[in-house]
């Protein structure tokens, strides 16, 4: 797997460099730039943020025993002892103390090994770039390493020493300082059509006047989805307005914000933060009382955990629309015709939404209240595999074949098992990876979300 | 008085113990109190303590979590740390000389239990050993100390049970010189290898978790340290 990174935008690795143990001036002078960028970015990142602590007892602690290995998909389809969990912690790990702990210092005074080199950076690049962040690994690791933490911050560091994919940057750029606002480059007036489009579609399919109510003050919920889904999961976005409109929400999309997506949760802390900021900030300039997130995994964990963190102590709280259609269905607000999916389904488990427990049992509940046959995939819930899209894998199409034929391979023989014709999945980047999994294994199964299955349950 | 035995109420002994449990305290205040400050900087101070606190309690007896895939693995890693700490803290012998040197002890247990125990042990940590050498995946994780500290403790289990044997072989204070010497060696290594988990595993866990709660403008703050207050371009 080979991945296009984007063009530097590097530190000076000046203003932190009080942070190393060793003057960075007197290493070799054969470490490039980037090599000094990722050590300032590492300083800087270490000196703002909760990381140090963790660092700390890692380093201590770690065992490296490879329980970790077990449960990790793209190990088991490699065999390969560098995509065990593992190793690429200890990566990072020998970088930190090797450069940040008075160990590390005391040994660079006898030996030159330890030296971080681009080569070492090439490597972390790469396979912090092949793990999915699915966090299953930390099922299974005895000591309690959160191998996909690390991940995460390896790809934070490496980010903000100019290395990080263009598939994820170029439309976080997008999102956050180009002129349409959203990761998908759409207009707001092509999505005024759309939405127009949406509204008269599903009249015409279920006989009802279904609004996409946008700009309404006041409202009690601000709906963002995976702004993808605009253009790509129609039904999904008709079947939220269906159970909406049934159940009497009032809801409303907001025209100055309405993007979901935040792959800052993928690889750069601070476009977490902005990418929150602008989620939080339009919903207060509409006064809306919940932030409620559509059928995506990251989209949904990233708002959960992190606009209570960055958006001071009065905060929305966040809702997804997982969590909303399950209430109103158990409430009776929603009726659902138990015929209208007589074929086999089975459900994906979006780690981001099941991997802690969150989102476990509502979607199941949701699809067993009116689908006929419902078959689940071994093994599931919190101990689901990723579909191997994971970590922003599926929005960088140089990773496709590593996708089809390592990450995603156990997911589709998963599926095959099932015997299923239809795998409802609430998530739009598992929803395109599993698409063209069934694609590529030539399985003759539909992908859909659980509200394209409600769309054609749903009665008025 | 044999020399192992004079070493064993020696200073240097009692040095290498202070060393440890001096050494561990200041691991598990240091990282307790890091642990606190990062919860203090969190934008969203609501940790999942008690869900944490299950979690790293389940795991205290690894063997409701064995792995298929590593069952034996798992296996010999219970029965190695169960015969570590047994013979540590239970054998009358060890217990005699924390009497000697610090007026404390507690009941030990019997001297068949142990040798059982210690047997085990040793074929428990052999098959670890063995596996770190032979399974790549295992091996290409291991720097010299994951063999330097595996070897010593296979070397203490060994001579100790030798030494406790009327058959054994090899003469007796040589033998115990060795297991004293090596004994000492360890304690004083333990803060500063990875055997540290043996007072920090609990944390472990809970530092996960807390990690994961970033504070409120971390992400901009690294960036002011970066690139001042104009910032980057994304």
């Amino acid at each position: 797997m080979t991945l296009s990174f984007s063009a530097g935008t590097g530190s000076s690795g000046t203003a932190a460099s009080n942070f190393f143990h060793l003057d960075p001036t007197s290493l070799s002078a054969s470490r490039g730039d980037r090599v000094e960028a990722f050590l300032a970015a590492f300083a800087a990142i270490l000196e703002t943020s909760n990381y140090r602590f963790l660092l700390d007892l890692y380093a201590r602690t770690s065992s490296k025993c490879g329980r970790c290995s077990v449960t990790c998909q793209v190990y088991q389809a490699t065999g390969d002892w560098r995509d065990v969990p593992c190793y690429r912690t200890k990566l990072l790990l020998d970088v930190y103390r090797r450069y940040f702990t008075p160990a590390g210092s005391l040994q660079a005074r006898f030996s030159r090994n330890g030296y971080l080199k681009e080569s070492t950076l090439e490597e972390m690049a790469e396979l912090f770039y092949r793990c999915n962040a699915c966090r299953r690994c930390k099922l299974e690791c005895p000591m309690g390493v959160d191998h996909a933490l690390v991940t995460h911050l390896g790809r934070y560091i490496l980010s903000e020493a100019g290395i990080a994919p263009k598939g994820l940057v170029v439309p976080v750029r997008e999102q956050l300082d180009g002129l349409t606002g959203n990761t998908s480059a759409i207009p707001l007036p092509a999505l005024l059509d759309n939405l127009e489009f949406l509204q008269e579609e599903v009249e015409e399919m279920k006989g009802a006047p279904v609004a996409f109510p946008v700009d309404q003050h006041g409202s009690d919920y601000i709906f963002f989805p995976a702004v993808s889904d605009y253009l790509m999961e129609a039904d999904t976005l008709m079947g939220i307005a269906a159970v909406l409109k049934a159940a009497g929400v009032s809801w409303t999309i907001g025209s100055g914000y309405f993007d979901g997506i935040n792959y800052g949760l993928f690889y750069n802390d601070w476009v977490l933060e902005k990418v929150i900021g602008k989620l939080v900030g339009e919903t207060r300039r509409l006064n809306a009382g919940k932030i409620l997130i559509g059928e995506c995994g990251h989209a949904s964990r990233s708002a959960k955990q992190y606009v209570p963190a960055f958006a001071s102590e009065d905060s929305p709280p966040v809702v997804s629309i997982l969590e909303l259609t399950w209430q109103v269905i158990r409430e009776g607000r929603v009726e659902l015709d138990p015929t209208a999916i007589p074929e086999r389904v089975t459900y994906h488990d979006p780690c981001n939404l099941a991997r802690s427990g969150w989102l476990v049992e509502q979607p199941r509940q949701i699809l067993h209240s009116f689908v006929k046959e419902f078959v689940e995939m071994q093994p599931h819930g919190s101990r689901n595999y990723c579909c191997g899209g994971g970590g922003g894998l599926v929005s960088l199409d140089e990773t496709h074949k590593f996708r089809m034929q390592v990450s995603g391979r156990t997911k589709a023989e998963q599926i095959r098992t099932t015997g299923a014709e239809i795998v409802a999945t609430p998530c739009a980047n598992c929803k395109k990876q599993l698409r063209e999994l069934m694609d590529y294994y030539q399985l003759p199964v539909q992908v859909v979300g659980v509200h394209d299955l409600i769309l054609r349950a749903i009665k008025f | 008085m044999p020399t192992w035995l004079s070493i064993s109420t020696s200073p240097l002994f009692r040095f290498a113990l202070a060393l440890l449990v001096l050494g561990l305290l200041r691991l598990a205040l240091l990282s307790i109190w890091e642990m606190i400050q990062a919860v203090r900087r969190a934008g969203d101070r609501r940790i999942a303590f008690r869900r944490v606190v299950g979690e790293t309690a389940s795991w205290m007896v690894p063997l409701t979590r064995i792995h298929r895939a590593r069952g034996l693995f798992s296996i010999a890693s219970f029965i190695l740390h169960l015969g570590i700490l047994a013979t540590c803290l239970f054998l009358g012998n060890h217990l005699d000389i924390l009497q000697a040197n610090f007026g404390v002890s507690w009941p030990a247990l019997a001297k068949p239990v142990l040798d059982v125990l210690t047997l085990l042990g040793i074929a428990a940590g052999s098959y670890l050993l063995l596996f770190r050498i032979y399974v790549v995946s295992s091996r290409k994780l291991s720097n010299p100390m994951d063999y330097l500290l595996l070897v010593m403790i296979l070397g203490l289990l060994v001579s100790g049970y030798l030494a406790g044997q009327p058959w054994n072989p090899i003469p007796y204070d040589g033998l115990m010189l060795f297991h004293a010497l090596s004994g000492i060696v360890l304690l004083i290594l333990i803060p500063f290898t990875k055997i540290a988990h043996c007072i920090l595993y609990p944390l472990i866990r809970m530092g996960s978790e807390v990690a994961w709660h970033f504070p409120a403008r971390g992400g901009s703050e690294a960036i002011e340290v970066l690139h001042g207050s104009e910032g980057r371009e994304i």
